[in-house]
């Protein structure tokens, strides 16, 4: 176990964190015209917000072609996915690809793919799970999927050998990332998102969920969209879509603080049929390794 | 701007005919087996055998066998059977084999640490060909030089098919049964017949094999004190009624901490609330619960 004084040190290296990217400029500018409602945005305003950012664009447009993302028909332009996609999708894919360059290219020795498949896996999760008891906004619950473990970012880029160590004691034992790193670094990268999330002044619910999607119990903004991003990530963690090992333990989804906390708010969680999610997550699986293998590979 | 090439898994070249979604969403219903989008083209395949047979010109057609017309429910069973038409093989479900030996036989260990009796009873519901109960066999055999060192192990098959049951304790197969045999296993535990392999005799001898029809209630009430069921693509022919009672049965055949495992993308929900669905490493299982404290589990 580590000690105080090391947690200390280690949360004041990550206090710095100025060697983590921000988020690209055309992407914020961009996200922030997208707030706007529907009938004030242009199409081609966007098409040309996001064109600007080369590599950017040629990710999103990848994306676009997935059936991920709703979308059957082959589209070769930008313009084309923005007006076929819709702006909320295209939101999502620019979003999507923004978070996912954040990951370090090499330096810690982790696949920084599996990394980008449980965020997008979890993203697409959650909105599904959203969509499915009804949860009022899937948007935000795609985005908070896509974020929650915004401290893994964080552990990477500013605690590489430590973080390391706590993957591969997790990888070992067969035990959740969190825990392992609770054990190695003193703290866990709910933690060190936090402190990402403040820095980028992300809406408040979206700063709990980078917080507390392991302890939705102690949400207090927002604690239905904590929970349903806690029960997606355990599922995509206990399928092909987790971090790259497979934890070895018995979960029963009913004993989770998310499940107590969002069957409060949602009724049609009551009789939710979870096999039925368990197995939908298997068209994901596939999609979202192909995906993310054919954009890293570019 | 062009879009470089993603090759789509999903192998549909467009959204999903609606038709066919309704056939996956009837076959869940009735059945419990569902197929994700990325098995929907394996579906349609099915249907098209079918429909080739019925001469239906259309999916929609075929959906109107599988509802309205007088010989729908033996359509269906005929949909049922190629659905799961070769699904049978030595180590059909990976996922679901190591959790077995990973996660639930250290489970079963503990809970009867403090027994004097240290003995695994598991039951092969449904064997068909014998494929199932030798590959666990096999595992088990692995298990007894480590954790189940000095136990009993006791595994019952069961199947109500005659000439399955035959096949499965002539214990010979060819190379699609054998398929996922890695040369380990190959070499370990079977010897050549032929051309084709087979079982040797010190796998065999933990199997008992009977005939057993799983709606007699009679004989369902004896096969107790056991600590996993393998019931995979079997219920599926079941209607409700009798599906429950067959689910009634297992709960009350297993120990407290017994664990059920049912076929790939197959579920109980709607059938039974007494069993927890629990998540394992790639695969699901159902726990048996406390049935006060369970209530609604949504399986």
């Amino acid at each position: 176990m580590t000690s105080d004084a090391t947690k200390v040190n280690l949360l004041a290296r990550i206090e710095e964190l100025n060697q983590i990217p921000t988020i690209p400029a055309v992407l914020a500018h961009c996200l922030r015209y997208l707030e706007q409602p529907m009938e004030q945005l242009d199409v081609q305003k966007v098409t040309d917000m996001i064109a600007q950012d080369k590599s950017l664009a040629a990710q999103c447009l990848q994306m676009a072609n997935s059936p991920l993302f709703g979308r059957w028909q082959k589209v070769d332009t930008l313009r084309g996915a923005v007006v076929g996609l819709g702006f909320q999708r295209v939101s999502d894919i620019a979003m999507s690809c923004g978070v996912l360059n954040m990951t370090p290219k090499d330096g810690s020795g982790l696949d920084p793919v599996v990394f980008w498949e449980h965020s997008l896996g979890c993203a697409l999760v959650c909105r599904h799970f959203a969509r499915k008891i009804s949860y009022p906004d899937p948007g935000k619950a795609y985005l908070a999927g896509l974020l929650h473990d915004l401290g893994i970012i964080v552990n990477l880029w500013m605690l590489p050998k430590e973080f390391r160590a706590a993957f591969e004691l997790g990888r070992e034992k067969g035990i959740p990332l969190h825990e392992a790193e609770q054990s190695v670094l003193g703290f866990t990268h709910c933690e060190s998102g936090r402190l990402l999330a403040n820095r980028w002044e992300l809406s408040a619910d979206l700063r709990e969920v980078v917080a507390l999607h392991h302890s939705p119990q102690e949400s207090r903004e927002n604690a239905g969209l904590v929970a349903l991003v806690e029960l997606s990530d355990l599922l995509c963690r206990m399928s092909g879509l987790n971090y790259g090992y497979t934890e070895n333990r018995e979960v029963n989804l009913l004993e989770q603080g998310g499940f107590a906390v969002l069957s409060q708010q949602c009724r049609d969680l009551e009789n939710f049929d979870w096999a039925r999610l368990t197995f939908e997550l298997d068209s994901y699986m596939d999609e979202v390794h192909a995906l993310v293998r054919a954009i890293y590979r570019n | 701007m062009t879009a470089a090439p993603t090759q789509s898994v999903i192998a549909l070249d467009g959204p999903p005919d609606p038709e066919l979604v309704r056939i996956r969403d009837l076959v869940y219903q009735v059945a419990g087996i569902f197929h994700p989008d990325s098995k929907l083209r394996l579906l349609h395949d099915r249907c098209g055998r079918r429909m080739k047979e019925l001469k239906s010109k259309n999916l929609h057609e075929y959906f109107e066998c599988l509802t309205v017309r007088p010989a729908r429910q033996t359509e269906l069973v005929a949909l049922l059977n190629e659905i799961t038409i070769g699904e049978t093989c030595f180590f059909r479900n990976q996922p679901q084999l190591d959790a077995l030996r990973q996660i639930v036989i250290p489970k079963i260990i503990e809970a009867k640490a403090k027994l004097p009796l240290r003995r695994l009873r598991i039951w092969s519901a449904g064997c068909s060909t014998g494929e199932e109960p030798y590959t666990l066999s096999m595992l088990l055999l692995e298990e007894s030089q480590r954790k189940l060192k000095d136990w009993t192990i006791e595994i019952l098959a069961t199947d109500l098919n005659e000439r399955s049951l035959a096949h499965a304790k002539n214990a010979v197969y060819g190379s699609y049964s054998t398929r996922n045999l890695t040369a380990y296993y190959r070499q370990k535990y079977f010897a050549p017949a032929a051309d084709q392999l087979q079982v040797q005799q010190f796998v065999r001898n933990s199997i008992a094999f009977s005939r057993l029809n799983l709606s007699d209630d009679s004989r369902m009430i004896f096969m107790k004190s056991l600590d996993v069921i393998f019931c995979c693509n079997v219920l599926i022919y079941f209607d409700l009624a009798s599906k429950r009672r067959v689910i009634q049965h297992f709960y009350n055949n297993l120990l407290p901490h017994g664990h059920l495992f049912l076929g790939h993308s197959e579920s109980l929900y709607g059938v039974c609330d007494d069993f927890r669905l629990v998540h394992l490493p790639g695969a699901t299982a159902y726990l048996k619960g406390e049935r006060s404290q369970v209530g609604k589990q949504g399986v």
